[in-house]
């Protein structure tokens, strides 16, 4: 393969690790993922040319890390790797955000027009900020829920858990995903601009 | 508040709405469900701003894994 593409593909490296990472939550693991898929991308001749180089390492990279989670759920020890959800299923944690009555108790404020956001590099870093402080298994459920787009079905088969569980977990993702962009994103400097 | 609103909240409140906004994201709502969240959302602007909001989230997750 030429050196250009091997150029290209390094250039992507980080972002990989980035997804890889909070994906499995270890680097050694989140290496040879990556590893593994710009291997594959270099011996492989799948790219198109339709979508762009990063859809497509993703689209690679999503293989590559249920293929290692589906081999961590075999490993004995896994067990221990998802073992501390229960902290995690708590769904009456976001009723602070709730009134007694189930109004809000600060309501959603205005975010002008959000997709403006989605174009600006800086957006995406605070994107990266809100998804590290999300716990563990619940950044991990959410990535496969939706970076690598599988179904509910899959990812309940996955890792054991019951539908109510993830959606209890979706639920818990999206809220504090919500609230962590408003309070650093949409109430600050960087929105409308 | 107003009444048509004050009835509804003992049907399906607010934090009932987030649950459910959050659900049809992945899964398809009952009849029922479908039909009070819209209601709720018809005349809450808060849920309503909320929803687009979650819906957002997703688009800006594919973005991000663009």
């Amino acid at each position: 393969m030429s050196a250009d593409l091997s150029r290209d593909l390094d250039q992507h490296r980080g972002y990989l690790m980035r997804v890889a990472r909070l994906q499995l939550r270890d680097e050694a693991l989140a290496e040879d993922v990556v590893q593994e898929t710009l291997l594959a991308a270099l011996s492989g001749s799948g790219f198109s040319g339709k979508s762009s180089l990063r859809t497509w390492l993703t689209g690679i990279l999503k293989h590559k890390i249920v293929d290692a989670i589906r081999r961590k759920q075999r490993e004995p020890t896994v067990a221990s790797a998802f073992g501390d959800i229960d902290s995690e299923l708590d769904i009456e944690d976001f009723d602070g955000l709730f009134k007694e009555n189930g109004g809000w108790e600060t309501k959603p404020a205005d975010w002008g027009d959000p997709d403006a956001a989605l174009s600006r590099r800086q957006f995406m870093d605070i994107m990266d900020l809100c998804l590290e402080k999300l716990p563990p298994n619940t950044a991990r459920v959410f990535m496969m829920r939706e970076v690598m787009e599988l179904e509910t079905d899959e990812i309940c088969k996955e890792l054991t858990i019951t539908a109510n569980n993830l959606w209890v977990i979706l639920y818990r993702a999206r809220m504090s995903l919500r609230e962590c962009l408003e309070r650093n994103w949409f109430a600050g400097e960087g929105a409308g601009t | 508040m107003n009444p048509i609103r004050k009835a509804l909240g003992h049907i399906i409140n607010c934090k009932d709405v987030s649950r459910l906004v959050s659900r049809q994201q992945d899964a398809d709502l009952s009849l029922w469900q479908q039909m009070t969240l819209r209601l709720h959302l018809s005349v809450c602007a808060a849920c309503a701003r909320f929803e687009r909001q979650i819906r957002f989230l997703r688009a800006a997750m594919r973005r991000y894994s663009e």
